[in-house]
Order: C-alpha cells, then structure tokens, then sequence
C-alpha cells in the first residue's frame, strides 16, 4: 500500500501527485525532489548499468520511515512510490505491479484528446484510479 | 546502510562532547601529519594570520629520505582549531592526535612578547599527551632588524605518556641584538620575523620542523615495529575502556583482539610515514585477524584504513577543500590509471598490484568502505568516527566519479545519532550540500541547504544567525530551480510550485528577521508574482495582507536590491495585481487630431487600375501592430485606457498609476483608483509628451499593496511588447463659439466627429441672416493658418448661396495669437425656389393651375432635404399649351395693374413644408511647429437651418401690357406664414398677403431683348426645335429672374427677404409676349403713324387706309409668316366678337403671307377698310409661323410663332 | 480483420476532409497558396505522440536512438501497418530512411505512376505519426516522405541534435 504516488514529466515538473494523508504532501514533495536526483543519475549517470533494460528502477533511497521506488518509462516519464517503511510486507513485486498499473493508467489519460501532453494531470477519474492503485482496491 | 544489529551498549560515557566531528576529512588525511597553527594574541591581523595560514599550508608535502635511503613521501596537514579531546582517538586512529604545534603572534613590548610565550606554553601543556613538538613565530615591532635571529630554548618535558618524547634540546637565551627576549621560561623554538619582512627562510624552517617530527615518529614506529606482537598491551578507543574491565585479558581472542589492534596501529603509523606497502599488508593482517574475533570496531577500522591506503596509491592528486575549484582533468580519476607521479618508496613501479598485493581494487574501496560503516554503526559512541567515515568514502565515490554510491555514503551521514552542537549540525549539512552538489544532485543539495538554514535559526540554537539562514536559502534557490529574476522564472517554469512556494515564504520570513524590511517585502512581492498561478484564493489573500503588512515597514520598489554580500537581488513587479487585460492608446479626440494638411495622392504607381494589391492590405488589417495608426500631439493630453481586474476578494486601492515610455519625454499623470473585488475597471491614464518625435509605450508603473511595480507589457502575457506612437510638434487649440444658440439634436452627416459646436437658426425663405463666429485660441501658439470650408448634402451652387463668408477678413484677421479670437462673419441665406412644382393633373376648370417646372438642379441628398428640390431636368410631359390661354381668357382684357384679392377658388399649395438645411463649417488650422510639420487640426461647427417657407409663387402668366416694351407677369403668389406679409413686388408697389392666403400680383416686366435671343437664331439649325425653343424658355426666365425682384416683409417678426423667380418656366405661348417681338410693326392709318395708344375716330363709311410694315429686325430670316388682320370688338366683358362680316369690309386679304423674311426687310401690306355701324372696333395684326410646318428647307419641326401688335389699335367709329 | 479496413477508410476521409477544410479557407481569405496539409501533419503528431505510450508499455528501456529506430520499423510498423519495414538505413549520423515497399494506404491507389501527385496526402499523417512518436521518446526529429513508385515509400527521419 503506497503512500504515496508522484508523476514527473520529462522536464522534471511535477504532473501529478496523490497522497494519502494530504498534510504529508509538502514532506512528500522534498523527498521525492530529492529521488529525482537518484533518478537522474541512474538513466543518465556515467556509471549506469548499461544492461539494465527494465523500466523499473528499484529502490532509489532507504529513508527512516519510507522507502521510495522509482520507474522511468521509454518516453521520460518517471513514477514514484513513497511506501512506509514500517510496510515489509510489500515485495518488489507487488511495487512492480503497481507500477504496471499506473503504466497502462498514464497511457490511457494520455490518449484523452482533452489533455494536453505537459500540463498537470487534473482528471478526476484518474486521481480515483490512482487512489485505488495506492490503497490496493484494484 | 546501517547495520541491523542494535547498538552494542557501550557504557554511555558521561562525556557529551567525546569529540567533535571534522567534516573535511579526506582519506588522504590518514596519512598526514596533523600540525595546529594558532594565532595568540590579539595584536596580529587575522588577514595576516591567514595570509601566513595558507603560506605554510603550503608546504604540505615533503620528501625525505629516511636512514635506509628511502625516500618518503610525508603529508603534513595543518588545522586551525584541534579540540582536544580528537587526541583521544589517537588511540584508535593515529592520524588524529596532533603532532605539531605552531603559534604566531605580534608584540610591541616585552610584556606582550612573555604574554605570547606563556600562551603558548600553555597551549602546548594542553595538547601535551601528543605534541611532538612546536614552534613558535613571533612579529616584533617594525623597526627590527630583519634578520632573524634564531634563539631556541629547549624544554625538558614532562613526558607522562611514553609517546612523547622530548624537544630540542635546551639553550640559554643567547645574549643577542634585540632588546625583546623571550621569558625564561619558555622552552620553545621561536622565531623572531618583523612583520613586514618576506621571511625568505621562513618554508627551510617550517621543512625543518616536519623533519623533527616525522623522525620523532618514524622512531615510534620502528619501536612499535619492533615489540612482540603477544605481548602488546591492549589498546583502546575511549570509550572503550570500561568495557574491557575483568575481561580474560589471557584468553586467545583477547590476545589475538590485542595483535590486530596493535597491527592495524602499525598499519597507521606506517602511513604516516610514508610506507604505503606495509600499511597495505598490515591492515589486510589485521582486518583478518579482526575478522575472525568479531572485533568490529578495529575491523571497520582496519577496513578504513586499508581503503585509505588504497586510495592513496590509486587517487594521489586528489584535491581538497569546498574553495578549490575541482580540475576538470583530475574529474575522472579512472581507476585504473598508473598514478604518474612515483608516491611510494616501492622502487620499481611497474604493475602496482604485484608490487602492492593487498592493494584494493576501486570497486573493492568502496565495498571495503561499506563495511566498515557498517561496522562503525553498530556502536553509539562511535558515531563520530562513522560520520567521518562516511565523508570520506564519499569523497572517494566522487573521485571515482560514482555518484550512486557517494549518495548512499551522504545518505548514511544522517542517520547517525550524534549529538551535536547546532553548529555542528550546521556544517555537516553544508558539508552534505556541497558534496552533493559535486556529485551533481542539486536538488538534494539545496534541500541540505534548507536545512542547514533551519538549522541556524531553530530554537535550540543559542545564537541565531537569521542572515547565515537567509544566504543559505538564497543558495537553495537554483535547486528548486528558482532564481530571483522573475522574468526568468516565467520562462522556464519546471519548479516544484509547492516546494517553491515554501522555499519563498521561508526566505521572506528570514529576511524580515534579518532586519532586511526591503528585502522582506521584495521577496514577498517575488512570491506574489511568480507563484501566483499556483496558489489557491485563499492563500493568495493572505499573501497579500502579509505584503501589506510587510510594505508598510519598508514599502516596495522597482530598484535592484544590492545587498552587502554583493548579490544583486532583481526588482519584481507586481503585474497580476490587478491584472492587466486590455491596454489600449486611444487617439486624440476627432476634433483634436492632428490632420495632414496636404493630402498628397496616393501613388499608385502608372496602373490606372489594378487588381493586384500591393502592399497586400488584408496582411495588414489580420496582425495587431505595434505602431499607432493616430498621431499625438506634443504638448496635449494624450490617454491610454486599461482594463484592470482586481482578483482579490477585497478592494484593492491601487495608487500612482503612470505610464512607462521610452522615446520622447513624456510626462504621465499619475492616477489613483479604488478597484473592487472580482471586477474589471475602466481606467485612463493620460500623459503628455513634451516633445516631438517617436514614444513607445511600455507599460504602466503601479503602486498596490504597498509595493511600487513597473509592468512592462513585454513580460505580460498576452500583448505586443511595446505600442509606438508618433508625436507630431504642437499645434494650436481653439475654442469655438458663435452668436446663435446651439441646435438640440445632430443628425448623422459624415465626418460628425470634429463638430464642436452647434448653431441653429430658422429662416424663412429669401430670409438671410448673420451669424458672428469666434474663434478664441486656447493655446499658447499662436494660430497661423486658417481654412474655412462648407461641407452639406447640398450642391456646391446652393450651398455657396446659402453660407457666405468673406475669406480676405478672415484672413486678414491672422495669425491669432494666443489668447487671442478672430471672428467670421457668415452671412445665411435661405435659398430655396419660391416656384411651385407641378401638382398633378389638374381640372382647368377649377382654376388651379400647376405648371412644370424645372426645378433646381440638387442632387438627391439625404432625405432632410426637401423633396420638392429633386426632379430630373428633362421630363417635361404634356407641357400645357392652353393652360395660358385659358387663364388669359378668363382675365382678358384686365390691363390695370393693379392685383386683387384672390378668389376663394384659388387654392394654397399643398406640399410645402419647413425643411431642414444641415451644414458643418469646416475649420482647418494650424500654427507653430506643427504648421512647419504640416500638421493642422480640424473642427467643425454644425449649422441646422430651419427653413421655413416665406412664399410662393403657384402660378404664373404673362399678359401683354400696353406697351410693346413691357409685359405683365401675373403672378400667384401664396404667402405660406401665419403671418400678414407685405409684398413689394415693384418699385412702390406693394400688396398686404394675410397668412395662409395668397393675392395675383401683376408685375411689369420689361421685354427681353433681342439681343439675348438673337444668338440662338444663328446657332446651327438643325438642331431639335424643341432645344432652342427650350433654351429661349431659360435665357427668357433667366431674363424675368434677374428683373423681377420680389421683397417680401413679414409685419409681426421683422423678417424680411427676397423671392426670386429663379426657376420659373414659361410655356412656349408665353415665349413670344416676354421676348421682344422681332418683327418691327410699323402701322399707319391713312398715312399717318399710329401710336400706342392712340384712338382712331373715324366715321362709319370711311374708308381708311391700312398701311402694316413689317421688319424683321433679327440677323436671320423669318420664313412662312402669316400676317393676319383682323379686326374685332371688345365688349369689355371678355367677349371678343370677330365676326365683322356685317360690319365692316376690307380690300386685300386677312391672311397675308410672307413666304421669306429677310433681315432688316420690310413688306408692306396695305388694306382698305369701311366701317358699316359705329361703336369700338379693335384691330389686331399679328405675324406667326405655322406650327409644325416642314420647311423643305431646313426639315425642322416647328413650333409656331405669334407676334402681335401691341396694343390692339382702337377704332370708334362713330 | 475488419478494423484495419475501418482506419483505411477513416484516414481517406481525414484527407479528405483536411484538403476540404483548405478549400473553403483558401476562398474566405483569398490567399494562394500550395497545399496545406501542415494540419494533416499535426494531427498524425498528435496521434503518435500520445500512442506511443500506450504502445511502449511493455517493453524494456531502449538503450539508444538505434534501437528506437528499430522499435519503429517492427513492433510500431506493424501494429499499425500490420507489417514491418523493409529496408532501414542510416548513415549513423542521425539520418535514417525507412522503406516500406507497399505502403498501406498507397497500396489501394495505385501501382503505377497514376496518382503519384496526389500521394504527399496520403503520407503526411503517417510522417506526423512519426514524428510525434519519436517526439515523445526524446528524439526531435524531421520527417518527410518520399514516394517513386506507387505504394512503396520512403520515410526520411532527420535527427535534430543541438
């Protein structure tokens, strides 16, 4: 069960974010400011693993209290998960999953002629299918 | 990374501050010598001391060559501050404790000299459990002699612990030169510099003191080398040393725990001096030894150690501290290379490896590393040693250029739970930060910035530091990608607006707490602007009532912020409050635009036409231009209207609101509005521009919230960059006003705009009046030229009837100077035709009569003019012949002249009504420079003429009067006022008309002359007739217009005017009694002439002799006339009886024809005649010409002619 | 099978309709221009940069512009053309031509020269549709096409590097 969920665009501007506890948010935000970094340097760095033909990146960083996972698609547009730590249920398979979903969920919105590749995502429907994803309801 | 074992309780020592952590540590760092230089006293500078600093932090790397030979390679590292409890861990880590000592210090006396010696003497007691040794350099006063003179002491030291071992040796103060000495006491070696000497000898000695040390140490190392590994004593880290009470100090592991500690303490002290191959192997030994005994503090240790003597060998030029800037060439420190400079004292370098078996690969460095973090974790007290350890491995990622890894090192920093003061804190997150940010993760970097920043100011900090917060903030922005220029950030808008927003409301809050107001209120006002798509209503509210509140301590302006770190912060505007939606320069009013004053023809080049447009118009009229189509007008009021839209939910009172130009000085007048909530407003601001030339407007400056914002309309969404205008130089400005009163309502005549005035007037017709205009000039140019102009739906004929001026007053009257007036005196006119148009068919009986009429020719204009002035000039259907005929029938006879009264039977015209004549007189002036520019300015002042209708004539005919040079046109003539109207319609005679009633007025007329008709008869014939017979009809009422003068004066208003009978038609009956007669009659009765007038007695059975001469007084020749004798009675009651059968007889015939009548010729006709019975006879002869008849000849259509002998002979016969 | 025939149908009509919108703007404004099917183009880039999403969803991470080309010319061509291209080069240095030896929507038209003037309608939606996707994957990008003989075509992918 995730807490969180972020969408960032090729430019690094956020396009979407969901969370659960909506007082979070702004922490959330600094933490996953922070992951891009991580992100960043492993599609990009010197010392990217050049085998490493999965779009799912793993974990990006170990924090106290979440862990945060990353996935970069083959069009720049990079996933975030922020799950508690306290959370050791969850395998890196079901967080594989869940990514998957949100996948075929992006994929989706954007080919809605109503929304403009770039902008912030602010569809109703996909902010609930999100929520699904996060709390597991899927 | 921290291991998942639980702490192993080490007894919590008491000792809060064990040590301090130093975050600049390098592995590197393993292998130096640690020297403290310390300034005492407060006399030196601390640009001096730092100066002397960095001068011997140079020296950081000696050679020397040991007893064998070998050359070692000896790093020095020199601190500024060592606390001592860091020598605790000398223990543990040798390259901790502080082995040198070197102190500078500035004396102007004795007493300050022995003050700095015992400083430092004490300073060395403080350190004395691991100093090696000191030096101690002194500035004397200036008038020293520079040479330095060497006097040492020597100290006999208290060694307690075995590791210290004595100074140089001791000497007296020598007697020498100077008059300072140091105290007796002091036991150090000092050397004595004047502070402004280069102190040429002062690296040979600093050389010299490394050397001491590093034999000092390289003695211990050989008397460590040489002990039993079995029989070593147990060392300890401190806080260690409750742990190991009442342990088997016997047992295997402890013996073998006291070989690997032991070991790995060779393994440091070898690389201190410079023996990097058996550091290696020792610290492989012991990490094994370590290993298998589970002693995991050493093994992490002795992992570290080994990392950093790998680290050396693979990564010598590694360059340190956050100032230097890294070298782009060292960047890559490829792991592989062979290092090029020889580092070790191994003689052959060739493959490192074999030569260097233990020596770890870069992978292995950073594994090795891992684990020894992990060791160090799984002790509390250790905590310091693991930050260090981390830093120092990401250090050595950075080198490796691995940034994964460095990150996962820096991630650890924090998890470790030291206690540290704020400080501390402080500058291990900025030691983060700016790792980070060499690793290339920005964003986390500035994150450690912000905290560092919050670090400053947070309550447990006893000494906040809110402008090291606010400078470190400042520092964070780029990471959220934020700059201070808001034109920036509108550009590339990739930021985190949430984080961002925070960021922003922190750095306000900080630099309020500063004292920096301005700065407060400028960063307020940044966030304001550049956030404001991202906030929500209410937080937009509430920023703003926080920048109010901020603005009024310190209030906002549009001037770069210079602070005293020298960063320049940019000014931001406040454009989206209010919001700008239209901006748009208006052109000056229509009356006060500047006008070209020769309209030049546009050239179109030789095309006549084309349908090819050049200069493509439609591309112009799609795209909105920048450059004005209007001009503006130096010197004058010129406004530009805005939009604004208040978007917050309160009234926003917006102050001072000018306009930004470039170009032309232009003086804006600033506007003050009160917007309300969630509306748009109309605002004007006006300003005038003081000369003339080119002004491009920018935008507007505004004044809201307490913030001065200039908004320039290049930064704005949504409009061009900058509006051009031209400014055309002054021109005058006058103010109009004339002697009638203004007219109520204007009606849509073209070019309505200038009209400025109004007069209006009501006539009637025939009616004229003045009208005084003034012109008063309103400016401070004086007028120079002037051009008066009619513009009115009326043909140019008529409309110069009706307005005229006198162009040569008017003109006289120039140049105007200001303040000055002119005055035009317009003389109105009513002109109208006072004929009556043709009303239909008409029952002859009733004794109405219409007649056609050709009306004035006046274009068919808008339908205020009258109606009855339109009509084609060429229908003229069923002419009425007989129409004269009858009416001179029912009035023959009647030669009085005087009129009567009209009968009841004669009807008013039915169709005239008051028309409204509407004209505009045009105004063109100019004056001053703008005249030179060929600028004017137009005004107009609206004329609205009441016409009303004075009179008319309804009928008309002509009789012959008595006298063959006269006629009488008889005239009906309605007068269409309420008002009793007194008609002169000859000289001296005159006729009262009662209102709505009309009289028959005869006028006498003379005769047309042949003079006026004469030349139509030599035209060419072969024209129609009917032309010619129509041009006689208009020269002969053009004839009768010009003598016929009717004036006309109403009793009761005064008015009075002309009629004229321009227009009037005559049928061709009428033709022959208007024009002259050519045909000169010459009667004679028995020989003698008779005259007008004159009666003829004669008796009844007389014979008379009838003599009729006929001449033709025309230049051309009369064919086919008739003449026609007849004689009648006129029984005075309009009976003419010609039946004279009985009554008399006549020789000769009636009818005498005249088949050709030459020019000037005469014929004769003579006739006899005998009266039978008396009474009045009358004798008529008359010539004419047949109608219709074709002339072989000329094969012309005619209209007949008809003269007559004027008047009627009498005969009374008695 | 049906729906392949469906989008055939569906693309001459957008063709269609394009060149018919051009029509009735070229009277109201009285402009002269050549053809304009620069709105033809938009709507294929719209269209491939958003399917390409969807269509590069299960696939792993292309390891360089090399292999996205490849990517194009199989799994892109034929989930769209129902076939793959025929002949890809490239003179590695960011030019590549794609050939597709009978194009799909040439192919109805003709086999001959006949209708050769009017096929740059019938190839414009699918330059767009590469150049969104190509867009979306990073790579800016020209297309244009080129066309012979009927149906084979070439598609030229200049890439933008600056």
């Amino acid at each position: 069960m995730a807490v969180c969920v972020a969408i960032i665009g090729k430019d690094n501007s956020p396009k979407f974010l969901s969370s659960l506890n909506p007082d979070e948010e702004l922490c959330f935000q600094y933490k996953i400011l922070s992951s891009l970094d991580i992100v960043e340097e492993k599609i990009h760095g010197v010392n990217r693993a050049t085998d490493n033909r999965e779009l799912f990146l793993g974990l990006l960083y170990a924090l106290e209290t979440h862990k945060i996972y990353g996935y970069v698609t083959n069009t720049k547009m990079k996933f975030i998960i922020v799950v508690d730590s306290s959370n050791i249920a969850l395998r890196d398979n079901e967080i594989r999953s869940m990514f998957r979903k949100i996948h075929s969920e992006y994929a989706d919105i954007i080919c809605n002629p109503f929304y403009i590749p770039g902008e912030p995502i602010t569809f109703k429907s996909f902010a609930n299918n999100i929520k699904n994803i996060m709390t597991g309801t899927v | 990374m921290r291991s998942s074992v639980s702490y192993i309780l080490s007894s919590t020592t008491s000792e809060p501050n064990m040590s301090h952590p130093d975050y600049e540590q390098f592995t590197h760092d393993h292998a130096a010598l640690l020297i403290l230089i310390r300034q005492i006293g407060s006399q030196l500078k601390s640009k001096t001391f730092y100066k002397f600093f960095d001068r011997i932090s140079k020296n950081n790397n000696v050679k020397i060559t040991d007893s064998t030979g070998q050359v070692r390679n000896i790093f020095i590292r020199y601190v500024k501050q060592h606390p001592v409890e860091n020598n605790d861990w000398g223990d543990f880590q040798t390259h901790r404790r502080l082995l040198g000592l070197i102190t500078l210090g500035k004396y102007d006396t004795q007493v300050e000299l022995n003050e700095i010696c015992r400083v430092h003497e004490s300073l060395k007691v403080k350190y004395t459990s691991t100093l090696y040794d000191s030096r101690c350099i002194l500035f004397g006063p200036p008038k020293e002699t520079d040479s330095p003179v060497d006097i040492s002491s020597s100290s006999d030291d208290n060694t307690k612990s075995s590791d210290n071992e004595g100074d140089a040796a001791n000497r007296n103060p020598d007697d020498c030169i100077e008059k300072y000495t140091t105290p007796s006491n002091f036991k150090t070696r000092a050397l004595f510099y004047s502070e402004s000497s280069p102190c040429s000898d002062l690296e040979d000695q600093l050389i010299e003191f490394i050397h001491s040390l590093f034999w000092i140490l390289e003695s211990k190392r050989l008397e460590r080398s040489r002990e039993k590994l079995e029989r070593v004593s147990l060392l300890l880290a401190p806080f260690e040393k409750k742990d190991f009470v009442g342990l088997d100090m016997e047992s295997r592991n402890n013996k073998k725990r006291c070989a690997g500690r032991m070991t790995k303490r060779l393994g440091d002290l070898c690389l201190q001096a410079g023996l990097l191959n058996e550091s290696l192997v020792y610290y492989a030994t012991a990490a094994d030894t370590l290993k298998t005994i589970n002693d995991w503090l050493w093994l992490g240790a002795a992992y570290e150690g080994h990392c950093a003597a790998s680290s050396i060998v693979l990564y010598p030029n590694i360059q340190r501290g956050t100032g230097l800037h890294r070298n782009a060439s060292l960047q890559e420190g490829s792991p592989k290379k062979i290092p090029t400079s020889p580092i070790t004292n191994v003689t052959d370098i060739g493959n490192l490896r074999k030569t260097m078996t233990n020596l770890l690969a870069p992978e292995e460095i950073a594994k090795k590393y891992r684990e020894a973090i992990i060791h160090y974790s799984k002790y509390q007290n250790a905590g310091i040693v693991e930050t260090e350890a981390s830093f120092k491995a990401a250090r050595i990622a950075v080198e490796q250029n691995h940034a994964l890894q460095a990150a996962s090192f820096l991630q650890n920093v924090v998890y470790i739970n030291l206690t540290l003061s704020e400080q501390e804190k402080i500058e291990r997150f900025e030691t983060l930060a700016d790792l980070y940010t060499q690793i290339g993760f920005i964003r986390k970097a500035s994150f450690c910035q912000r905290l560092a920043a919050t670090r400053y100011v947070s309550p447990q900090n006893p000494s906040p530091n809110w402008s090291q917060c606010y400078n470190l903030m400042v520092q964070s922005l780029p990471g959220h990608r934020l700059t201070l220029d808001p034109v920036e950030v509108k550009n590339n808008d990739q930021g985190w607006p949430a984080l961002q927003i925070q960021l922003l409301q922190e750095l306000v809050v900080a630099a309020k707490r500063m004292g920096h107001s301005a700065l407060a209120t400028r960063h307020m006002t940044f966030l304001l602007q550049t956030m404001w798509k991202h906030l929500s209503p209410t937080e937009q509210k509430e920023l703003c009532i926080q920048l109010q509140s901020l603005a009024a301590q310190c209030e906002g302006a549009p001037v770069a912020l210079v602070l005293d770190s020298g960063a320049i912060i940019p000014p931001a505007n406040l454009t989206n409050i209010p919001i700008c939606q239209v901006f748009t320069l208006r052109s000056l009013q229509p009356h006060l635009q500047p006008r070209k004053l020769k309209i030049m023809k546009q050239d179109s080049g030789p095309f006549l036409f084309t349908p090819i447009h050049f200069g493509s118009l439609e591309r112009n009229s799609t795209e909105p231009k920048t450059k004005m189509d209007f001009l503006w007008v130096e010197g004058d009021l010129c406004s530009v209207s805005l939009k604004l839209l208040n978007p917050l939910p309160f009234e926003l009172k917006v102050s001072d609101m000018r306009l930004l130009s470039s170009g032309v000085v232009f003086e804006s007048i600033p506007e003050t509005v009160i917007l309300p909530p969630d509306s748009a407003t109309l605002v004007t601001l006006s300003g005038t521009p003081k000369e003339h030339g080119e002004l491009e407007l920018q935008g507007y400056s505004t004044h809201a919230l307490g913030v001065k914002s200039n908004c320039r309309l290049k930064h704005m969404e949504g409009f061009l960059p900058h509006f051009t205008v031209q400014i055309v130089p002054s021109l005058p400005i006058i103010e109009v006003t004339t002697s009638l009163p203004q007219s109520a309502s204007f009606s849509s005549l073209r070019d309505f705009d200038s009209v400025i005035t109004s007069a209006s007037l009501s006539l009637y017709h025939g009616e004229n009046s003045d009208c005084i205009i003034t012109l008063t000039n309103k400016s401070q140019i004086s007028i120079e030229y002037l051009e008066i102009s009619i513009q009115s739906a009326l043909d140019s004929r008529t409309q110069d009837k009706m307005f005229v001026w006198s162009d040569e007053a008017v003109q006289s009257q120039l140049p105007i100077q200001p303040g000055g007036s002119a005055t035009i005196k317009l003389n109105l006119y009513a002109q109208a035709s006072f004929i009556a148009p043709l009303q239909g068919t008409q029952d002859l009986n009733s004794g109405t009569f219409g007649s056609s009429f050709i009306g004035s020719a006046a274009s068919a204009g808008p339908s205020s003019l009258p109606s009855r002035l339109n009509s084609p000039n060429h229908s003229l259907p069923g002419r009425r012949t007989d129409i004269s005929s009858s009416f001179r029938s029912s009035n023959s006879g009647h030669s009085s002249t005087t009129g009567w009264r009209s009968p009841a039977n004669l009807m008013l015209p039915q169709n005239v009504f008051s028309s409204l004549v509407e004209g505009q007189l045009q105004l063109r002036y100019s004056g001053g420079p703008g005249f030179e520019a060929e600028q004017c300015r137009t005004c107009s002042v609206f004329f609205t003429l009441e016409i009303l209708p004075s009179l008319q004539v309804t009928n008309w005919d002509v009789l012959p009067a008595d006298t063959p040079s006269h006629f009488y046109l008889v005239l009906d003539i309605a007068n269409l006022t309420s008002q009793e109207m007194e008609l002169e319609y000859a000289p001296s005679k005159t006729m009262h008309i009662e209102g709505h009633e009309s009289c028959r007025v005869p006028v006498p007329v003379e005769r047309c002359p042949l003079s006026k008709f004469k030349s139509l008869y030599t035209e060419n014939l072969e024209e129609t007739k009917s032309e010619s017979s129509l041009d006689l009809d208009k020269i002969y009422s053009e004839h009768i217009a010009e003598l016929v003068d009717l004036k006309w004066q109403l009793s009761a208003t005064e008015a009075k005017g002309k009629a004229s009978l321009q227009g009037i038609t005559l049928a061709p009956s009428m033709l022959d009694i208007v024009g002259m007669s050519p045909i000169l009659w010459e009667i004679q009765i028995n020989g003698s002439l008779v005259k007008p007038q004159e009666e003829i007695s004669c008796e009844a059975g007389d014979c008379l002799e009838l003599l009729v001469k006929v001449t033709n007084c025309l230049d051309e020749s009369l064919h086919q006339i008739m003449l026609c004798v007849q004689f009648y009675q006129d029984y005075e009651n309009g009976n003419l009886n010609y039946r004279m059968e009985a009554r008399l007889a006549m020789t000769g015939t009636q009818r005498y024809p005249i088949a050709c009548l030459d020019p000037q010729q005469t014929e004769k006709y003579t006739a006899n005649v005998i009266f039978f019975s008396s009474g009045q006879y009358k004798l008529g002869v008359k010539c004419s010409t047949p109608e219709n008849s074709t002339s072989a000849i000329t094969n012309e259509n005619t209209i007949g002619h008809l003269w007559k002998f004027i008047p009627p002979v009498n005969f009374i016969v008695t | 099978m049906c729906d392949q025939s469906v989008f055939e149908i569906f693309h001459s009509e957008l063709v269609n309709y394009v060149i018919q919108n051009n029509e009735t703007q070229l009277k109201n404004t009285s402009k002269t221009h050549g053809e304009d099917l620069s709105n033809l183009e938009y709507i294929g880039f719209s269209t491939g940069f958003r399917i390409i999403e969807r269509l590069t969803r299960e696939l792993p991470r292309f390891r360089d512009e090399l292999d996205t080309m490849k990517f194009i010319c199989t799994d892109f061509w034929s989930a769209i053309y129902m076939k793959q291209i025929d002949n890809l080069r490239t003179n590695h240095q960011g030019i590549y031509v794609l050939q597709d030896n009978c194009f799909r929507y040439l192919s109805k038209l003709s086999n001959t020269k006949q209708y050769l003037d009017l096929s740059p309608r019938y190839v414009t939606f699918t330059c767009g549709l590469l150049r969104g996707s190509l867009a979306n994957l990073g790579i800016r990008s020209i297309v244009t096409a080129e066309v012979q003989t009927m149906p084979s075509c070439k598609f030229h992918i200049q890439v933008q590097r600056n």
